[in-house]
């Protein structure tokens, strides 16, 4: 068995709409060099085969598992990852209605399905309780059963078309 | 009671959800830690074998490694686990840190790879060469059992590792004068807890100062503490257990595990931190199993249903090694099995396997099956006699003259509503409205059921049920309350929260008993140099243990608060003083009235002029409290639940699922309903998807999260919650816990539901989970002309 190739590829990565230029490995997976390299820990790995969605980002603007992408194949692409959406003392509107719907609890999962939804709700403004359930089985949540964070997207979706909620 | 107070009860959203929901959480993998070394394990590729050779020589030589360490090494550095408590029918157990001379299961760790970055561990890891000599598999109950089965344990006299019985009253007279003996069974498969964050560690040993410090997430720091300072040969004053943030443990992060003791030892030898993250596949097959149980009851009923005698016989497959004595579980669950009916007459044998398959430990509900096999029982009983299920319930179950109950195991039942839970659930769900639609349905072609499950739930541990088990250990917590000189409130306790969301619950403990708001308490938890030593969580007693002794401290603390602020006052004593969200009121006439002082003035005066305190008040504020809640504490529900069967497809649809819940004095209303909404989750995805599955030769073949199903959304119902609490008259506040029992009656609601629909194909369900496969080969069993075809 031959030793894979170590040696570095330097990357120039749009992350937040920021450069980085990073020199990584070629087989190091995205999740890892957000993590790593760039100190964007909120992008969780859960399982590193694509089925929790915990390491979930967006890709040129569309949700995509960080935990099946290498980094070498994100150059020319912008991804965006939990840190843009809201921060601690400023939250989004769907991060706002998780923490009032109780849509979370370890919170591992969390930030991927923020991402998930950001995106989704954009597209899809009013969905239905069955549209946001379909969405959300790509994000396993072994804490809360669901039913809060479906409350809490339908009502970000109805406080962002402007409704009371 | 509960209507006094003014902290405890609000619905105050999670003080956590900030920082988690915007990414700035730390879990352990968050950590940085510059030159940390990172490990990889070679894994056994068989359940039972002879280690013959290990050939680590090539990938030493590979890019980035920093050494290879095997059981022998592993055994230089840490003692070994010895289990041996003084409990009759329990063998004695001994493990080393790693394996050496043979290994257990598939999965089982053998060899440690250090190198500088995961990549490169795992790379070197993978040239490791381990030979093996295989032998034969232990891979169920009944092989463990059998006259020559092979040696799991080679240490021991048998796989039998624990084997216990209890006679209580005469059930053999009671089925004597039976009107009939109704006998039923129950297969609880292997379960295991997947976290989304997996286990992991960070072992920083600081070779100045000869200290260890270890980034963990746990649910028991101090203890964990303890362990690791034993099998390190440290003292206690040498280890400092630091939990982050953690995704989840559900029961899989207590005990000291194998791969944890070993970061420590080596952080320790190579002076360097070194961390560990195991990976999805690890975490399947490696960390710890949960819930695989064979239970058959013997129920002596009376014409009427009414339940004379009970006779329990539960085996448990343990796995291929004790992180807990083996009969830690099973025990609970003969213990509290007659739960919310009156029995009097009970036996119980419980007898515990060891097979070569990944070790069992406790899972949010560790005695989950007790749900299903008593009210599975009681529709046996049903089904039999041809009564009406929820008649038999009300003729057997405990009411309000009969408490307090002592059960026939002699725990005792006190402020529990076991009647009043199943009234509301059958009263709400329309048990008589349910009944007309299924014979509706049934006429059409289709399959509709209707189950109950009334729950029993042990949640507080006290030290007396820690001695009357057997088992070394107490179950007190102890906490600090300090008021800084700023009137800053900061309080800590023994608990380490792993997602329930422990700081705004615990914060109202403290405002309630000091007389704050909960907005300005501070609970640190996690960090055992700040912490005082507590017992961790486990079970449901973080409210209990954790919040009681919180809220007795802080009470504590008032009384000083108090004190202080008459001589200020210039008032004799501090009878008609009150402290309200921070500030001193003083009662005139029949009102509260302000006084003008806050508690940033008796601070002041506490810190800074302390001089001024009154006699025999010494400065500062600060109060440590200890509290051993009862034996035990219980909570108690009803669930109901419809189901649809297809019959073609062998789908389950959950129609409907209610539960009338009474969990006593509530701390945070919305931190309970997402433990209840959480708990009947993970009870409804281990009955109808997951499975641990082992083939015949203990291959585990579940080890990803295509294979080993935990539920999304689009399984899982909308939860209707009706409250019933009555607090518990012996705890502080009238705290009873909660958190598991949604798990007891999931299991047991479902399973009884699908038996009711699909009761006109002669079909009851023994076994779980109740996967489309199984539905469909239950029906191809129970009618097999029907829906066999010709074979051409």
């Amino acid at each position: 068995m031959t030793a894979p190739t170590h040696d570095p590829l330097t990357l120039s990565l749009s992350v937040n709409g920021e450069t980085h230029d990073v020199r990584v490995p070629a087989r190091k997976l995205l999740s890892d060099v957000l993590r790593d390299d760039l100190g964007l820990t909120g992008t969780h790995v859960g399982c590193e085969h694509g089925v929790c969605g915990a390491c979930t980002v967006l890709i040129d603007g569309r949700p995509a598992r960080a935990c099946l992408t290498f980094a070498a194949q994100m150059e020319g692409h912008e991804v965006t990852t939990v840190e843009a959406t809201g921060r601690p003392d400023a939250l989004s509107a769907l991060q706002q209605a998780l923490h009032e719907e109780h849509g979370l609890q370890c919170g591992f999962c969390t930030p991927g399905i923020v991402v998930t939804f950001e995106h989704y709700l954009r597209e899809n403004p009013d969905p239905t309780a069955e549209e946001v359930r379909d969405v959300l089985s790509g994000n396993l949540c072994r804490c809360t059963g669901y039913q809060n964070i479906v409350a809490a997207v339908l009502k970000a979706a109805a406080r962002m078309r402007g409704e009371a909620a | 009671m509960s209507g006094d107070f003014t902290e405890i009860g609000r619905a105050l959203p999670r003080k956590e959800d900030r920082r988690l929901v915007s990414g700035r959480g730390r879990y352990l993998d968050d950590l940085a830690f510059p030159g940390a070394l990172h490990v990889s394990f070679v894994r056994s590729p068989h359940a039972h074998a002879r280690i013959l050779d290990i050939d680590s020589a090539e990938a030493a030589e590979m890019p980035g490694v920093v050494g290879i360490f095997t059981g022998r090494d592993l055994d230089q550095m840490t003692t070994r686990l010895r289990l041996a408590p003084p409990i009759e029918g329990l063998q004695p157990t001994e493990l080393t840190t790693l394996p050496i001379d043979k290994v257990r299961f598939h999965g089982d760790p053998v060899v440690c790879v250090v190198a500088t970055d995961r990549y490169l561990a795992e790379d070197a890891a993978e040239c490791v060469s381990v030979e093996y000599d295989q032998l034969p598999a232990v891979t169920s109950i009944t092989e463990a059992f059998a006259p020559d089965a092979a040696l799991v344990d080679d240490s021991l006299t048998s796989n039998m590792v624990s084997h216990q019985s209890l006679c209580v009253g005469d059930p053999a007279a009671r089925r004597a004068e039976a009107h009939r003996v109704v006998e039923a069974r129950f297969s609880l498969h292997r379960h295991t807890h997947v976290p989304l964050e997996t286990r992991g560690c960070v072992a920083d040993w600081d070779d100045g100062r000869a200290h260890l410090n270890m980034h963990i997430g746990n649910q028991v720091p101090h203890p964990l503490r303890s362990q690791l300072a034993a099998r390190l040969g440290l003292s206690e004053s040498q280890v400092t257990v630091m939990s982050p943030d953690v995704g989840g443990a559900f029961g899989q992060k207590i005990a000291l595990y194998r791969e944890e003791l070993t970061v420590a030892a080596l952080s320790r030898h190579l002076r360097r931190p070194v961390r560990w993250r195991e990976d999805r596949m690890e975490n399947l097959m490696s960390a710890a199993h949960a819930r695989e149980y064979e239970c058959r009851t013997r129920a002596s009923v009376s014409e009427t249903g009414r339940i004379l005698g009970l006779e329990l016989e539960i085996d448990e497959d343990f796995g291929g090694y004790c992180f807990y004595p083996a009969n830690y579980m099973a025990r609970v669950i003969a213990l509290i099995m007659t739960g919310p009916y009156r029995i009097q007459d009970y036996a119980y044998e419980v007898r515990v396997a060891l097979t070569n398959k990944c070790g069992a430990g406790p899972m949010r509900a560790p005695m989950a099956i007790t749900s299903w096999v008593m009210e599975g029982t009681i529709d046996a009983i049903a089904r039999d006699l041809g009564l009406d299920p929820v008649e038999v319930r009300r003729i057997n179950a405990l009411g309000p003259e009969d408490l307090p109950y002592k059960m026939p195991t002699g725990e005792l039942l006190e402020d529990v509503s076991p009647r009043e839970t199943l009234e509301i659930a059958v009263d709400v769900i329309d048990v008589a409205a349910f009944r007309a639609r299924q014979a509706q349905a049934r006429a059409e072609g289709r399959y509709l059921g209707l189950g109950l499950c009334t729950v029993i739930e042990s949640t507080t541990y006290g030290s007396e049920f820690y001695k009357s088990a057997g088992i070394p250990g107490s179950g007190h917590e102890s906490a600090w309350v300090r008021i800084e000189p700023s009137g800053a409130v900061n309080a800590s306790v023994g608990l380490m929260g792993t997602g329930q969301g422990y700081e705004s619950p615990l914060s109202q403990a403290v405002a309630e008993g000091l007389g704050v708001r909960s907005e300005d308490v501070t609970v640190h938890m996690g960090n055992t140099d700040i912490a005082p030593y507590g017992m961790g969580s486990r079970g449901g007693r973080g409210a209990t243990a954790g919040g009681g002794t919180l809220y007795l401290c802080a009470l504590k603390a008032r009384e000083r608060v108090l004190a202080i602020a008459a001589s200020m006052l210039d008032l004799n004593d501090a009878g008609g003083l009150r402290m309200r969200a921070g500030q001193i009121e003083r009662m005139i006439g029949d009102d509260w009235q302000g006084t003008g002082l806050a508690l940033v003035d008796i601070a002041r005066r506490a810190y800074l002029d302390p001089l001024a305190l009154p006699e025999g008040i010494a400065p500062g504020l600060d109060f440590s409290h200890s509290y051993d809640p009862p034996a035990m504490t219980y909570s108690n529900s009803t669930h109901a639940c419809e189901v649809e069967v297809d019959p073609q497809t062998g789908a389950i649809t959950i129609d409907r699922y209610l539960v009338a819940e009474d969990s006593g004095t509530v701390l945070n209303p919305i931190v309970v309903r997402g433990q209840q909404q959480g708990a009947i989750a993970m009870g409804l995805s281990g009955a109808l998807l997951e499975q641990v599955i082992y083939d015949g030769t203990g291959q585990n073949l579940s080890a990803t999260l295509a294979d080993y199903l935990v539920a999304s959304p689009n399984e899982l119902p909308k939860f209707e919650i009706l409250h019933h609490n009555t607090p518990n008259r012996r705890t502080p506040a009238g705290i009873k816990g909660m958190a598991e029992g949604g798990v007891m009656g999931a299991i047991g609601v479902l399973a009884n539901a699908v038996s009711d629909a699909l009761a006109p194909r002669g079909v009851t369900i023994e076994r779980l989970p109740l996967t489309p496969q199984s539905i469909r080969a239950l029906l191809r069993e129970a009618a097999p002309s029907s829906t066999k075809r010709t074979q051409p």
